[in-house]
């Protein structure tokens, strides 16, 4: 579904992904490990537009996407629910999700969209007039997930979507994804909770120093020591 | 201008000089065709759109990510070069522009008000609460204050960030052209007269603590009071100087702004 070749990005100095290539299968959850400023951050920004890189294309469905603007991704179906949530703290719950589809392809589609997400996470229903700002941090992780199906994605990119929250929302978020997964939805998935994601993705790959470790199934990265060597960084 | 600011981040020191131009432009299909003000800015609301937006993509976006010096500067270039263009073509002659409706006056008991300025009362109130309502409740406004509130957010939205900006910056300049032709009956105007605008401008941006639209409104009304109460009951240079002192004031005991907090 999603090809990478050669990917190479650099903010200033040394590069934060130096050639990585990797694909996404369809309709599967993969894991994106690695210990800070390994490039899994900006891996998922050069898929989604906001990082230009120096070198490599990146395909998503055959299509070359590499010179594609951020909005135009979006409209292909690539959506990235950003770390620390980024919600628009001044807008009502309902605001938010509206602006999730705002594209012109998802709009017409956007009240039977509004429903599946209130369906999925309740508690969005509950908060619908109340700016996002005063949400906890759960409840802007589900915000930032629903707003993120609101435009009706194919790849859904999370970048550390159990970050600070408490063990009862990681589970209600973990369970959403495990839906709508299960429902077709291919995740792309950035976590620092190591157990979390080998509990979750199918397949994982590890970066270190922008560049990939190790790749493999489930099963091969839990028996694999270096796993969690890289992931901590030593 | 507030609009502009929070939207691209960009403080544009040529903004009295696109008030400016408007007026002259204004002027000029007075002088040429007879057009009253108010039925020429049919035409410079456009014009003056289509240079907001020209400006924007062509010279402000470019140097958007450079150092905040490196905008002031250019801005105030670009001031430079409209207010000696203007200069150029026009002459440094101060000149007015009669309006069908200058010397019109309204009398209501034993208060007297020149037409033009009702209709500017009237017509800036209407604005803003256009403003208001475009910004609150439809799918445009709600894309600006997006990006307002977080462009790279935005982006990630599907909201084609660069265009939001190029439009909120021809409405900000467009929006002169109606300024210009409200504030033409009645008045002189001259090329150099831009700064004026532009300072005032600034002072109320600040005042309001430069976010926030409600705040800034206020901050405009408070300059707007101080300076007609300086030039009126103040005699002479000294009453100038009001808003000025009014502004320092407000800035020595309220640093972020009339309303702001500290950051």
């Amino acid at each position: 579904m999603l090809r990478i070749d050669g990917l190479t990005a650099a903010y200033d100095g040394p590069p934060a992904l130096a050639g990585i290539s990797l694909h996404v299968e369809k309709g599967e959850v993969l894991g994106l490990l690695g210990a800070n400023n390994s490039g899994k951050s900006t891996l998922i920004n050069c898929i989604s537009g906001l990082v230009r890189p120096l070198a490599g294309r990146i395909f998503f469905e055959g299509a070359d996407i590499t010179r594609l603007k951020p909005h135009e991704r979006v409209a292909t179906g690539i959506v990235q629910v950003p770390e620390g949530r980024q919600v628009f703290p001044k807008m009502s719950v309902i605001e938010n999700l509206l602006l999730g589809g705002t594209s012109r392809a998802a709009r017409p589609q956007r009240t039977t969209r509004l429903d599946q997400v209130f369906k999925l996470f309740p508690r969005l229903a509950e908060r619908r007039p109340q700016p996002a700002g005063t949400l906890s941090g759960g409840e802007q992780q589900m915000l930032a997930i629903g707003r993120a199906l609101m435009s009706g994605p194919r790849l859904l990119m999370l970048d550390e979507p159990s970050l600070g929250l408490s063990p009862l929302f990681v589970q209600i978020i973990f369970k959403a994804l495990a839906e709508l997964n299960a429902q077709g939805l291919t995740i792309l998935l950035i976590e620092q909770n190591l157990t979390l994601t080998l509990a979750y993705a199918g397949r994982g790959v590890v970066l270190e120093r922008g560049q990939i470790a190790i790749e493999g199934t489930r099963e091969m990265l839990k028996n694999d020591p270096r796993t969690r060597a890289a992931y901590l960084g030593l | 201008m507030c609009l502009t600011y929070n939207v691209s981040g960009i403080v544009n020191f040529a903004h009295g000089d696109f008030l400016t131009l408007a007026m002259f432009i204004a002027f000029a299909f007075q002088a040429a065709a007879a057009l009253d003000p108010y039925v020429s800015v049919a035409i410079t609301l456009p014009l003056l759109a289509l240079l907001g937006a020209l400006t924007y993509q062509h010279l402000l976006r470019p140097v958007a990510r450079s150092h905040a010096l490196v905008i002031i500067q250019l801005t105030l270039g670009l001031s430079f070069v409209l207010q000696n263009g203007l200069l150029m073509i026009f002459g440094g002659q101060p000149v007015r522009t009669p309006s069908a409706l200058e010397a019109s006056i309204l009398i209501v008991g034993d208060i007297f008000i020149r037409t033009p300025q009702l209709i500017a009362f009237c017509t800036s109130l209407a604005l803003t609460l256009v403003l208001f309502l475009v910004l609150g409740y439809t799918e445009t406004g709600r894309r600006i204050r997006a990006v307002h509130q977080n462009p790279q957010a935005a982006a990630l939205m599907g909201i084609d960030v660069p265009r939001v900006r190029t439009l909120t910056f021809a409405a900000g300049i467009g929006i002169l052209a109606i300024s210009g032709a409200l504030l033409l009956p009645g008045t002189t105007i001259w090329p150099a007269q831009g700064l004026r605008f532009t300072v005032i401008t600034l002072m109320a941006l600040i005042l309001g603590g430069m976010t926030d639209f409600a705040g800034v409104y206020i901050g405009a009304l408070v300059i707007g009071v101080a300076e007609v109460v300086g030039t009126g009951y103040v005699a002479g240079t000294t009453g100038m100087i009001l808003p000025y002192a009014i502004f320092i004031l407000v800035l020595l005991l309220r640093p972020n702004g009339l309303f702001g907090r500290a950051a």
